[in-house]
């Protein structure tokens, strides 16, 4: 059974505007998936599904065997983390420290042991120094490894990161890309909202959403093969393959250059 | 006319009795015609500071900076309006959209006419024009601008200081959080204003492919220091851009690596997409 | 000024810095009770005195504190001239026959425009004032010459001043007391001590501890304020707006124009910041621990002893 198990999901704000809409999908845990779609397309409101923090319509999300409720919801916050996308909006602690401590403040987590775990994934997200810092005296990316760290202390399984990248600036952009690499590579599964193709490409796993709903799914290379995909749902392929295609349509590809753009344009 | 520095430089207190330099002894000129300008350096090299010097929003610390015959000093001179200059130099702010507070679209971009004087019947009609210049129609005047969508409202503030008819405009990150078809639309915007127009447009920006697509002229910051005043093509050139912490274009890269791999012999100095296919297809071929 | 902390804190480790804040609380408005309670300007001239030695003991920057007096200045003015016009109990000090002719007031626009041109050695501005003042006094007494339009008698009598001097240095100690602790407490902490001396007001439905978290939350978010405001107005004045002048009508569109953004703003914010909140497990009214300790050491100890005291002598000076 799949970590996650997201299963014919509804929901709209308004009844004439569906923003989700028979969205059915499955995670494995350890996995990094990308959950990719244009601006509108439903995917932050997928994500805020997954936390809870909404209440679907219709259908079930089932995560690691519990169903999703007002009951269990409470569990499920301890298990999967989300870093949202303005990096402000998210610091509630005066200090760096204090913003790793709320979590495990409202977990009850007693405060010998927060102390440790403080230290210990400051340390990790590479912001010790900066524990007494506050927000004002950091930058859009610190704040959101402070984030990071946040949920690390309180030992989740997932994190989701929904569009995490898009306040930020292209080193710091890349700095985070490489950290969750990082992340995965430890073993937690990752689930990234985006509409940056680049970024959506380190993972192994794409969902492409359009309309509220699944339109495509698969490993990088099954979607790559029909590039079409992407450009009908309203995104753009990164410049090496949007050169490959184009030189495939004029007969101008060879199966060298054509491997070459591909493993170019994979390489993270 | 135009703007021009001379060896400005600008500090602001840090802690305790540091001073933090953000700009260091920069000269340069602008004219105030047919530029299309990037200027280009990592977060913290002085790029928005520089901006706010260009229409008086910041005074030099040291140095002079000239506005259309203005001379501006650290000193403030009782004589000269500085207001008024903001009307000839226009600066649109990163999300711009957080400045809209009027009723209607219409109301918010006669804000800017307004304030400096202008009749209300003909600030109605630049309203209008700025709002079609930046590919909206009328039907956009009566509605209220917190219920557009995140790119309309985008195009509505920059229609806010376009209505001010500035002969310089200055546009700080204006593709920043919107996606590629977004960014290609705003960008071919400010191509056809600079085209009938004739205003110089200068776009801070991290973005290299738009760099070398749409500009000509590029301005690299470095630490508060003008590293760099050129052509994007001189620049590209160069093979040691990454000290300033800037990458390629993606089109010179990608070519650039297909020479590397193939051993192909290609001009890499492609602005568009389409004229890299056509290179790689054009040397395939034969 | 973009430190939350720091607000009107400045980083110390003297003796005040140690004390636990609920102890600071209590003490300072215990003390100030006491000086309530004091009758005589002898008796306020000692607690003065006593608080002077507690600061120089403390190690606390005096410069801090007259800085914090300087907008109360106009209003210790108030109470001296107040005092002085009437209070008419005791013996007289000064009987002086004021007099007003086309003469003095000649001279006195002469003197006030010295006093304005010279204005710009903010260093010595008290003290230029109250020459300024004695030059008036000066020219009204003496500078007359006819021919007379008015006189007016100033009589200055001894509890007049008395009494302003006793009001004055009332509000002085209580100043210096409030500035201290906030001088050696940060916010964060004088937070946390309001939150632990408010616990039991649960009983009767207020929840301090949400209570404090909203304090703290709200201090975070000041330095992230003042920098949007700031932005605001920069791409408003790029609009054309003009902070700094215009008409009436004018003023009232520009102050929307800063205001509606940052409203919108703050809304966005708080949906998202509750969002966030929500995501981390935050469940209002549940019991949460918490990564600072309150602790009382022998500080604390020593700071009740010396406030139990003075005001032990606050009440036993009123009571004989």
């Amino acid at each position: 059974m799949s970590y996650i198990d997201i299963q014919n999901i509804n929901f709209a704000y308004h009844p004439k505007r569906p923003i989700l809409q028979n969205l059915s999908l499955s995670i494995d845990k350890g996995q990094w998936i990308a959950i990719l779609g244009h601006n509108g397309s439903g995917k932050s409101t997928l994500a805020k599904a997954i936390i809870g923090l909404l209440e679907p319509d219709f259908g079930t999300i089932d995560i690691d065997g519990m169903t999703l409720s007002p009951t269990t919801v409470y569990e499920i916050r301890k298990k999967i983390g989300i870093v949202f996308q303005n990096p402000d909006n998210q610091f509630v602690g005066v200090t760096v420290r204090d913003d790793i401590a709320f979590g495990m403040e409202n977990l009850g987590v007693p405060q010998a042991e927060m102390l440790e775990k403080i230290d210990f994934y400051a340390e990790k997200v590479g912001m010790k120094a900066f524990l007494d810092k506050e927000p004002a005296e950091l930058s859009g990316g610190q704040k959101q490894r402070v984030a990071i760290a946040g949920i690390l202390a309180m030992q989740m399984d997932a994190i989701i990161f929904d569009e995490a990248t898009s306040m930020l600036d292209p080193t710091a952009r890349r700095e985070l890309m490489d950290y969750i690499r990082e992340l995965h590579n430890e073993g937690l599964t990752i689930i990234m909202i985006t509409h940056d193709i680049e970024e959506a490409l380190w993972a192994q796993r794409l969902v492409i959403i359009k309309d509220g709903t699944v339109f495509r799914q698969g490993t990088r290379e099954e979607l790559l093969k029909e590039p079409v995909t992407f450009i009908e749902a309203g995104l753009e392929l990164p410049v090496g393959l949007q050169i490959s295609n184009a030189l495939k349509q004029m007969n101008a590809l060879s199966l060298e250059l054509e491997e070459h753009l591909w493993e170019s344009s994979l390489k993270k | 006319m135009g703007i021009q520095f001379k060896e400005v430089s600008f500090q602001y207190p840090g802690w305790g009795k540091q001073f933090f330099e953000a700009l260091k002894d920069i000269s340069l000129t602008i004219n105030d015609k047919d530029e299309f300008i990037a200027l280009v350096g990592e977060t913290g090299s002085g790029k928005s500071t520089l901006a706010q010097h260009m229409n008086a929003l910041i005074f030099p610390t040291s140095g002079t900076v000239e506005i259309n015959g203005v001379p501006i000093t650290a000193k403030r001179n009782k004589k000269i309006k500085y207001n008024s200059i903001r009307q000839q130099i226009g600066l649109v702010f990163q999300f711009p959209e957080y400045q809209l507070f009027e009723e209607t679209v219409e109301k918010d971009i006669m804000f800017g006419p307004k304030n400096f004087r202008v009749p209300e019947e003909e600030a109605r009609e630049m309203a209008k024009k700025a709002l079609n210049m930046v590919g909206l129609s009328d039907k956009y005047l009566t509605r209220n601008p917190f219920n557009l969508s995140g790119g309309e409202k985008k195009r509505v503030s920059i229609a806010g200081i376009l209505a001010m008819n500035p002969k310089i405009l200055i546009l700080d990150e204006p593709t920043s959080g919107l996606d590629p078809a977004g960014k290609k639309l705003l960008m071919n915007l400010f191509k056809s204003i600079q085209k009938e127009t004739g205003k110089t447009i200068i776009i801070i920006t991290h973005d290299m492919d738009l760099v070398y697509e749409y500009t000509n002229r590029v301005l690299v910051l470095n630490e508060g220091m003008l590293e760099f005043d050129g052509t994007p093509d001189y620049l590209f050139h160069r093979h040691d851009i990454d000290k300033w912490h800037l990458d390629y274009p993606a089109t010179i890269s990608v070519l650039r690596a297909i020479n590397d791999k193939f051993h192909y012999n290609l001009d890499i100095y492609q602005k568009t997409i389409d004229a890299a296919v056509s290179t790689i297809a054009k040397a395939v071929q034969s | 000024m973009k430190n939350v902390i720091i607000g009107q804190y400045i980083p110390g480790s003297s003796f005040f810095y140690h004390i636990d804040p609920r102890t600071k609380i209590i003490a300072v408005v215990v003390l100030m009770v006491a000086t309530f309670l004091l009758e005589t300007i002898w008796q306020v001239l000692i607690g003065f005195g006593i608080a002077l030695i507690l600061i120089i003991a403390g190690r606390v920057p005096i410069r801090k504190i007259v800085k914090g007096l300087k907008p109360l200045y106009v209003l210790l003015l108030f109470t001296l001239v107040f005092q002085i016009a009437f209070n008419r109990v005791g013996t007289i000090v000064l009987d002086a026959t004021m007099q007003i002719s086309p003469f003095s007031i000649l001279f006195m626009i002469a003197a006030t425009i010295i006093w304005r041109l010279l204005a710009s050695f903010k260093k010595f501005s008290l003290l230029l004032f109250f020459a300024y003042l004695v030059g008036l006094f000066f020219i009204m007494k003496n500078l007359a010459f006819s021919p007379l339009w008015t006189t007016w008698q100033l009589t200055i009598y001894d509890q007049g001043l008395i009494m302003s001097g006793f009001v004055i240095i009332r509000l002085l100690i209580i100043i210096t007391l409030s500035t201290v602790l906030t001088l050696t407490t940060k916010p964060t902490e004088l937070t946390q001590g309001l939150e632990s001396l408010l616990r039991p007001l649960k009983a009767i439905g207020l929840n301090s501890e949400d209570f404090a978290l909203i304090i703290s939350i709200s201090l975070r978010y000041i330095p992230t304020i003042l920098d949007e405001a700031n932005k605001i107005m920069n791409a408003q004045a790029s609009r054309g707006a003009d902070f700094a002048e215009g008409r009436l009508k004018d003023k009232v569109v520009q102050v929307i124009s800063l205001l509606v953004p940052m409203f919108i703003i703050a809304f966005k914010r708080s949906e998202e910041l509750a969002d966030a909140m929500e995501s981390r497990n935050f469940v209002p009214g549940k019991p949460r621990t918490r990564i600072h300790d309150l602790k009382f050491n022998y500080r604390d100890l020593i700071t009740t002893v010396i406030t139990v005291l003075c005001l032990a002598g606050s009440i036993l000076v009123k009571v004989l």
